[in-house]
């Protein structure tokens, strides 16, 4: 393995990302080539964490953008401040300005509201992290948009001209898969796809993240979680839901995983009535017995 | 030891290899790929694989393929002090189950193959194929054909988008552009900007059954598909697909332009037309490999069997559930329904019946004809 690439996952670790070399030979390259990453995989595997780390990695801001349908340019990059414009305008009409002189006016920077996009673009002080997140949610428009943004990083604003990028911005993007990313789009990126922890990992994940719960229910948990996970679920629960039930089984002191403490908490890890369903029945006893037997 | 040139030629027929079997690798991939392995370790071939795959940009779905390719193709060593490993005469390792795709395993006769640019590795064997005659095929069918499809979709399309758009007359009024305009008279609202959300077209996945007992109905089927294509003109409002004992997405093959071409191209690319059924299988893999991203609450999904299938209805009834609590609604249509005397009575279709939202009869055009009313939404 290449020394760069190991530094990058121990330092990710220390900032409580548990990388696996995939992740961290992913995003080593996305920073050396200085393209975007685009990260996939299951709700809860970990995609948006990412960013976050990276960003703390390189000691910058994060700027984020979550997209939903209907996203527009003016929520992303950047839109007038009409009001104030208007006040400004009537202002400017009473002393007596001419028309060039009010339009160099109220069409400048300090009229302009930054949306996430231009902000990653202008910002001085060095390049950010900029977080596209689920990009899947926006529509085909937006994405071409987008496109043309993440081939340039440049802006045109009609009234203002063309906005050049002052730092490239490290970016990253999410999809949980709920849209066929385009073709565009996708070449345009590296990719990553995240898959469900392994059980080493995601005890080491555990012991990180929840430090208050001991290495036999840290354990047990994985266990637990990896035998839920080879079962047919809808919503197969990622390690964000795992973090969440250690945390829940704390503060109930659980020492181990017993019947009625799992029944109880179960709605921590799944969020699905049919699945729920799946494992009343008689099943969550063998889960627990394959959990109990693997520990010993 | 293998230099850098060594290293392009290698890269390129591995992408070659990839490109054979279905997974879209471009040139600018492999360019990205060259790059990113300058960046990594290229003795290390772990590491090889993972920068590969982060470079070429390899689906989830297309990871069983990529992995097989790569242990059968990525043999050589470079910069390391071992000799290069011999490559014939190692076993095929065998393949983890999760991830991988339909399809089967290449031999060695078939790598080498694989190697000598332009042929064929894996997916569309033309050897085991059964050719079908499209001779039937009728131009004033198809131009009926379209017509009638294009009021179906028509019929599907009634979902307002979530996005605004500008609009002239009627609408919400519009305060941002509102301003915008008034800022250009001077600061006087003469008039107001209104916006409203249009209409959506529809986005429609069609999965056909090409068995043996859906022969007679062949023609009706693909000039259906073919209508279907060329009325959804955008490459991403529509979705095709065939199965039989495999899953197999024809979307790229179907191209209403050249019909004779698309004909000859279909035939190619489903093995074993006519064939018996697996619809739960396919189906299974459908939900694995394509519901999500082709899925979603505007996407109509059209199954066209017979239902006629002796296997296990579990996994079938499972593939129905997760479709139909995707999509935003299911339409079965059945050749057989057309009989006044059909009851869903085959294992199979009985199973499917509590997750389709309408079962409908498809034999000819006048079937589908009266299908139209039911379809509003």
């Amino acid at each position: 393995m290449r020394p760069e690439i190991a530094v990058l996952q121990e330092a990710m670790e220390r900032q409580g990302y548990i990388a696996d070399p995939a992740i961290a030979t992913a995003l080593f390259l996305a920073r050396e080539m200085r393209r975007p990453l685009l990260i996939e995989g299951d709700a809860g595997v970990g995609k948006t964490e990412i960013a976050k780390v990276l960003a703390r990695l390189l000691d910058t801001e994060l700027i984020r953008l979550q997209c939903y349908e209907g996203l527009d340019v003016s929520t992303a990059l950047y839109e007038w401040n009409y009001q104030r414009q208007m006040l400004r305008l009537r202002m400017a009409e009473d002393e007596g300005k001419t028309g060039d002189e009010i339009e160099e006016l109220i069409f400048s920077r300090q009229y302009l509201l930054e949306r996430p996009l231009l902000r990653a673009i202008t910002r001085i002080e060095g390049p950010p992290v900029l977080l596209i997140d689920e990009i899947d949610r926006a529509d085909d428009g937006f994405e071409a948009f987008l496109l043309e943004v993440l081939s340039d990083f440049q802006v045109t604003i009609p009234e203002l001209g063309t906005l050049r990028a002052e730092h490239v911005p490290y970016v990253v993007l999410t999809s949980n898969r709920t849209r066929e990313i385009g073709d565009a789009l996708r070449r345009r990126c590296l990719y990553l796809y995240i898959e469900h922890p392994t059980l080493e990992k995601e005890v080491r994940i555990l012991r990180s993240r929840v430090p208050g719960a001991s290495a036999r229910l840290a354990e047990e948990i994985g266990r637990f979680m990896q035998a839920l996970r080879r079962r047919r679920l809808s919503k197969a629960p990622g390690v964000a839901e795992t973090i969440d039930w250690a945390q829940a089984l704390c503060h109930l002191h659980s020492e181990h995983l017993d019947r009625e403490t799992v029944a109880e908490t179960l709605g921590c890890i799944l969020k699905d009535q049919h699945d729920l369903r799946e494992l009343g029945a008689g099943e969550l006893e063998v889960v627990l017995a394959e959990v109990a037997e693997a520990v010993g | 030891m293998r230099g850098q040139s060594d290293l392009v030629r290698h890269l390129a027929q591995f992408a070659g290899a990839l490109r054979q079997r279905g997974v879209g690798v471009t040139l600018s991939d492999e360019a990205d790929g060259l790059m990113a392995l300058t960046l990594v370790d290229v003795g290390d071939r772990d590491e090889v694989r993972r920068a590969l795959r982060a470079a070429l940009k390899i689906r989830q779905r297309d990871a069983g393929v990529f992995e097989e390719l790569f242990d059968l193709l990525w043999k050589v060593r470079y910069e390391s002090s071992n000799p290069p490993v011999p490559a014939p005469g190692i076993p095929i390792p065998a393949r983890p189950k999760a991830g991988n795709r339909p399809g089967r395993q290449a031999t060695e006769s078939e790598v080498e193959r694989a190697l000598a640019l332009g042929d064929e590795l894996g997916y569309s064997p033309e050897a085991v194929l059964r050719r079908k005659s499209f001779e039937e095929y009728s131009a004033a069918d198809s131009t009926a054909m379209e017509r009638l499809v294009s009021r179906l979709i028509l019929r599907l399309a009634t979902r307002p988008s979530r996005r605004r758009v500008p609009v002239r007359g009627r609408g919400e009024a519009d305060l941002r552009r509102s301003f915008r305009r008034a800022i250009a008279h001077g600061g006087e609202f003469l008039s107001l900007a209104r916006r409203a959300r249009p209409i959506e077209k529809p986005r429609l996945v069609v999965i056909c059954d090409t068995s043996g007992s859906m022969d007679p109905h062949t023609r009706f089927l693909l000039t259906f598909v073919l209508a279907l294509r060329r009325v959804t003109r955008s490459e991403r409002s529509s979705e095709i697909f065939a199965f039989n004992t495999t899953l197999v997405r024809l979307t790229p093959w179907v191209r209403p332009g050249r019909v004779d071409l698309t004909l000859e191209r279909l035939s190619m690319q489903v093995p074993d037309w006519s064939g018996g059924t697996k619809i739960g299988e396919c189906l299974g893999d459908f939900v694995t490999y394509y519901l999500d991203e082709l899925v979603n609450g505007q996407t109509t999904v059209i199954i066209l069997s017979d239902g006629l299938d002796r296997g296990d209805v579990e996994p079938l009834a499972g593939a129905m559930r997760a479709i139909q609590g995707r999509a935003r609604r299911v339409l079965w249509l059945n050749p057989l329904a057309g009989d006044d005397r059909y009851e869903p009575t085959a294992r199979a279709m009985a199973a499917a019946l509590p997750f389709i939202d309408r079962l409908l009869p498809a034999h000819n055009l006048e079937s589908l004809e009266r299908l139209l009313p039911l379809l509003a939404a």
